[in-house]
């Protein structure tokens, strides 16, 4: 293992402790461990913000997923760069509103068995296992919520996580070819796709309850410190790494990227410079919900976790930047309030869109936030809940839409014709 | 994967990328063996020494990227109206050689399974 994973696995480690830490001090040990528990039975669509049965409880499972995704990265040989930096973060960041052990566990062994039907390594799987865990909802919401007997359910749940584990990396792979890269939640496109599936299938059989938003709005200091505080060990880290000059000419470096998928920024030699800009990233979007007045809960957190998640592996502050403004207009277009759920996550999550604002410019940014906002706000009643990268599933659209324009128009240049 | 797709692959991008310089003249030839195979392309463009390192890094990666190849790796030579990315063809063979022929670039990929035996081709020794 070389110096700057190393690196990587101590700050992780440390984000873990930390989390499982405070979750403990906040609440105590017995505490957080029964919500912990109680956790697990939570339906778990969209919107559920696990802060609402404690901040304590939903950082300590934050933790244990994190803890999770970590074991099963060193475990599956695969190093720890921006792909699998991204992937655990991503994670953690949606178990403060989703993701627990219960519902993550049969996905990811539903991907384990499709490397193995494939003949291929866990570790070739790794990132579609870790990302896989979106459709954790949909085990949750079978196990506990469609009111069958639980000895019947539980199984029937389990088979469900396995099933839609093992024909994720087929369906992850051909979404790949529609966007061509160009939405960084890839796997969030996928399961939204399955989740369609899934959740038509409960509709039909009468097992679905209506959606609903569970948001809080209780300050708390711990998770208002959380991102800034992440942030700031990020910028001291990358400027003890490297020289300050250094990360700073790397960060520069980076905003020039354009971001399509797979870009793996730790790859390109600027080390403090990825780290400068997950940092910097974070405290953005972080004050950019402190600007509109949006509360710092579990989905907000999520949110900010997500955009630093992909600092590494595809996201800058300047690739993201044009996508917020797009969805902030669109916003203001609709008379819509910019600190209200939708928009809100919208304006966090949009940035799966960076790289059309990498590849094409600010102009195209912007008019991908902005149809991304309109279509965000319907798709998860599409695919009910079940998916949580929803952001994703809509971003995915959004992109293909636009990457099949742009192709056909830069197919059909005539100037580029053989002459007569 | 089936290997044929797995060659069309890996053809498709590479010759993205050769297309790119608009060359007059471009040739790829296979040699398949059981275990493996050995592709290589040329054209009549030869290229800068700067520009022949920077190919050779992208088609040589310094680590093994299992949980990229097999997944974005499904990318390569998939599109032809964006840019190439030689980095998806890097992560998926077992080597690259890039240089000047008398004529333009000659690209060498050689590929294969585990049992991938180097002597089957004409595969120089790692010094």
């Amino acid at each position: 293992m070389q110096r700057n994973e190393r690196i990587l696995y101590a700050l992780v480690t440390l984000l873990i402790s930390t989390l499982a830490v405070t979750g403990i001090l906040l609440e105590g040990p017995w505490q957080v461990i029964r919500q912990t528990l109680s956790l697990q039975t939570e339906s778990a669509r969209l919107i559920n913000d696990f802060t609402r049965y404690g901040v304590g409880t939903a950082m300590f499972n934050a933790a244990t997923i994190g803890a999770l995704a970590l074991i099963l990265v060193y475990y599956a040989t695969v190093s720890l760069s921006g792909p699998t930096l991204s992937a655990i973060l991503t994670m953690m960041g949606f178990a403060f509103f989703g993701n627990t052990l219960l519902n993550s566990t049969p996905l990811i062994m539903g991907v384990w068995i499709a490397s193995k039907v494939a003949r291929k390594t866990f570790g070739s799987y790794s990132l579609i296992a870790l990302f896989g865990t979106a459709l954790g909802p949909l085990v949750t919401q079978i196990m506990f919520h469609v009111g069958l007997p639980l000895g019947l359910s539980i199984p029937l749940a389990l088979v469900s996580g396995l099933a839609a584990g093992f024909i994720l990396p087929a369906v992850a792979g051909a979404m790949l070819a529609l966007h061509q890269g160009y939405n960084l939640y890839n796997v969030g496109f996928s399961c939204g796709f399955i989740g369609l599936f899934a959740a038509n299938l409960l509709i039909a059989t009468k097992k679905m309850q209506p959606l609903s938003i569970q948001w809080s709005d209780t300050f708390s200091l711990p998770l208002f410190l959380l991102v800034p505080l992440i942030s700031l060990v990020l910028l001291v880290t990358a400027m003890i790494v490297e020289k300050p000059q250094k990360s700073l000419q790397g960060f520069l470096a980076i905003q020039k990227l354009s971001g399509r998928l797979p870009y793996d920024f730790f790859d390109t030699g600027y080390y403090g410079g990825t780290l400068a800009n997950i940092g910097l990233l974070g405290l953005l979007y972080w004050a950019y919900v402190l600007v509109v007045g949006g509360p710092i809960n579990g989905p907000v957190i999520g949110g900010i976790f997500t955009i630093m998640a992909f600092g590494g592996f595809g996201k800058t502050v300047k690739n993201t930047l044009p996508v917020l403004f797009g969805v902030v207009l669109s916003t203001l277009l609709f008379s819509k309030n910019l600190n209200a759920p939708g928009p809100l996550l919208a304006a966090l999550f949009s940035t799966t869109l960076a790289p059309i604002a990498g590849q094409f410019g600010i102009l195209a940014g912007l008019i991908a936030g902005a149809v991304h906002l309109v279509m965000v706000e319907v798709t998860a009643s599409w695919h009910g809940g079940l998916d949580l990268y929803n952001n994703g599933f809509a971003g995915g659209l959004t992109a293909s839409l636009f990457i099949a324009i742009l192709q056909w128009y830069k197919t059909n240049r005539p100037k580029e014709d053989f002459t007569t | 994967m089936k290997r044929k797709e797995f060659l069309g692959r890996l053809i498709g991008e590479v010759t993205n990328f050769l297309l790119e310089g608009n060359p007059l003249r471009l040739v790829v030839s296979l040699h398949q063996e059981s275990d493996g195979a050995h592709i290589s392309f040329f054209d009549d463009r030869p290229r800068s020494e700067e520009e022949i390192a920077r190919i050779y890094q992208a088609l040589n990666p310094k680590q093994s990227r299992p949980e990229l190849a097999e997944y974005y790796g499904l990318m390569a030579g998939h599109d032809m109206a964006w840019d190439a990315r030689l980095k998806l063809i890097g992560w998926q063979i077992k080597h690259a050689s890039v240089d000047n022929s008398d004529s333009g670039l000659r690209i060498d990929l050689w590929l294969g399974g585990d049992a991938f035996n180097p002597d089957n081709f004409t595969l120089k020794k790692k010094p």
